[in-house]
Order: C-alpha cells, then structure tokens, then sequence
C-alpha cells in the first residue's frame, strides 16, 4: 500500500463528497452549479491519482464544460438563481433521506465484506494505457463505441427536436 | 484488503447516497439532474477503482468507464431539451406542477 495514494485519495474523495453535499445544501443555484464542478473535478484528480491519466482529463473537461452549460441554464430557468428569496425547493425530505442513507449503508456492507484481497497489480505507463485503449476502441470494442456515438447522434436530434418551438399554425 | 480500494469505491458509495437523495428530494428538474449526475460520478468512479486495483490488465472497463460518460451527456443533453420544452409550455421547470404527466 502507497501511503502518499491512500493519503491523496482521502483527501480529493473528502472534497467530491464535501462539494456533493453542498450542491443540494445552497440556496443559490449557480454555487450548485459550482459545487457540482468542484465534486466531479475532485473525481478526476482522483481518477488522476489511480493512474488513469487519460480518464482523469477527460473527466474534468467534460464536466468544466458540463457545469458552465448548467450554470446558464439555471440562470435562464430558475425563478430565484441567486438564492436571495431563499425558496425551498425540496420535497419528500424525511423519504429522500431515508433512501439516500439506505443505499449508502447497503453500499458499504458489500464493499467492507467483499473481502477483495491484494496484491496490487502494476499498472502500464500513460502513453501505453492510450495505446491499449485506442486498439480496444477500434478493435474488439469498435461496435460498442460506433453505438455510443449513434446515441449521442440520436440524443442531440431528440433533444433538439423536443426543445423547438412548436410553429404557429397557418390560421387561413 | 487494499485499503486504496476501500477508500475509492467508499467515497463512491456517499456520492451514491448524496445523489439518490438529491435526484428524490429536489423539486426542480434541473436539480433532479445534478443529483443523477452524481450518482453517475459515483459508478464512474467504482469502474476506475476496480479497474486500477483488480484488474488493470483488462482495457475493455475503460472503455465502459467511456460509455458511462457517453450516458452521462446524453442524459443532460435529453434533460434539457425536455426543460427548455416544459418551460417553454408552462413557464416553470418545477416538478410539483407536472402532475398532469400521470396520465
């Protein structure tokens, strides 16, 4: 065990949880926004820290990207983005809780008595990882990731249809 | 035990937890999203812990990890388009007035 990796994966897993929290905690939308940035950065340096380099960037510039578009939809969508008017805007709470801390019990019995045994693989350098990922990606994965694009191509055409404007009928 | 494992797919279980919370008690559908989001984050993360410590060998859990992200925009990009649609009709994107959606 790598004292240093243990160390570092507390730390940044700390803030994704810390930052977790705080995105449903805020009144302000926009510092939910922020807070939700915060977390999934803090994954990527976590992916970082496993050594999955290529995941870890891509993990924080997708979401860097991600958030700033959820930032100016909760400025355009929200009636109180600020949070000044501190409008609650929760439902259900004593239920969520429950839900939220029964998944979070349940999920950590089955990690703490999986009982996972080491040694610790090595793991190939950044530049051999990218090698082995783009032969699996136009190799046996090629299907799998010619389909995840035809669902993203797929998704951008419903979500645009589903968001234009209904025209107005011809009334002559 | 690997304790780096314990501690990644631990913290992956809390987000877990704060974004089921989150997705139920949030009455608004952008926040509904966020919550999803994290509860994706955290399945992301337990692909990369176990690929790390278990299996790093095994190439074909990145490329899932990659899937996961896929759904991950998909989900926003979908989600959004249904906001700016119900918006646009009702002029809020809050849940608690989407009863009629019962049927």
């Amino acid at each position: 065990m790598s004292l240093a990796t243990a160390l570092f994966l507390a730390f940044f897993g700390t803030a994704a949880i810390w930052f977790g929290v705080v995105v449903f905690r805020t009144h302000s939308m926009v510092r939910s926004a922020i807070a939700l940035l915060f977390s999934q950065t803090a994954i990527g340096a976590m992916f970082l820290v496993m050594q999955a380099e290529f995941l870890g960037v891509l993990q924080i510039m997708m979401m860097a990207t991600e958030m700033s578009v959820m930032a100016i939809f909760m400025v355009m969508f929200m009636m109180d983005p600020g949070g000044m008017g501190k409008m609650d805007m929760t439902h259900q709470k004593r239920l969520s809780l429950w839900a939220g801390g029964i998944g979070l019990v349940a999920a950590l019995v089955v990690i703490w008595t999986a009982g996972w045994q080491g040694p610790v693989p090595d793991v190939p350098g950044a530049d051999e990882q990218a090698r082995l990922l783009g032969r699996e990606l136009l190799g046996r994965s090629m299907f799998i990731f010619e389909s995840a694009a035809l669902m993203i191509l797929t998704a951008m055409i419903a979500a645009t249809m589903v968001a234009i404007a209904p025209q107005e009928k011809d009334s002559q | 035990m690997i304790p780096e494992l314990m501690i990644a797919l631990s913290v992956g279980a809390a987000l877990f937890g704060v974004g089921l919370y989150g997705a139920l008690s949030q009455t608004n559908l952008v926040m509904i999203i966020m919550g999803v989001e994290l509860i994706l984050a955290a399945a992301l993360l337990n692909l990369v812990a176990f690929w790390r410590y278990l299996h790093p060998d095994v190439t074909a859990a990145k490329m899932f990890v990659l899937i996961v992200m896929a759904v991950m925009a998909v989900e926003m990009a979908v989600g959004f388009g249904i906001a700016i649609a119900r918006f646009r009709s009702r002029g809020s994107v809050e849940m608690e007035e989407a009863r009629e959606l019962r049927g």
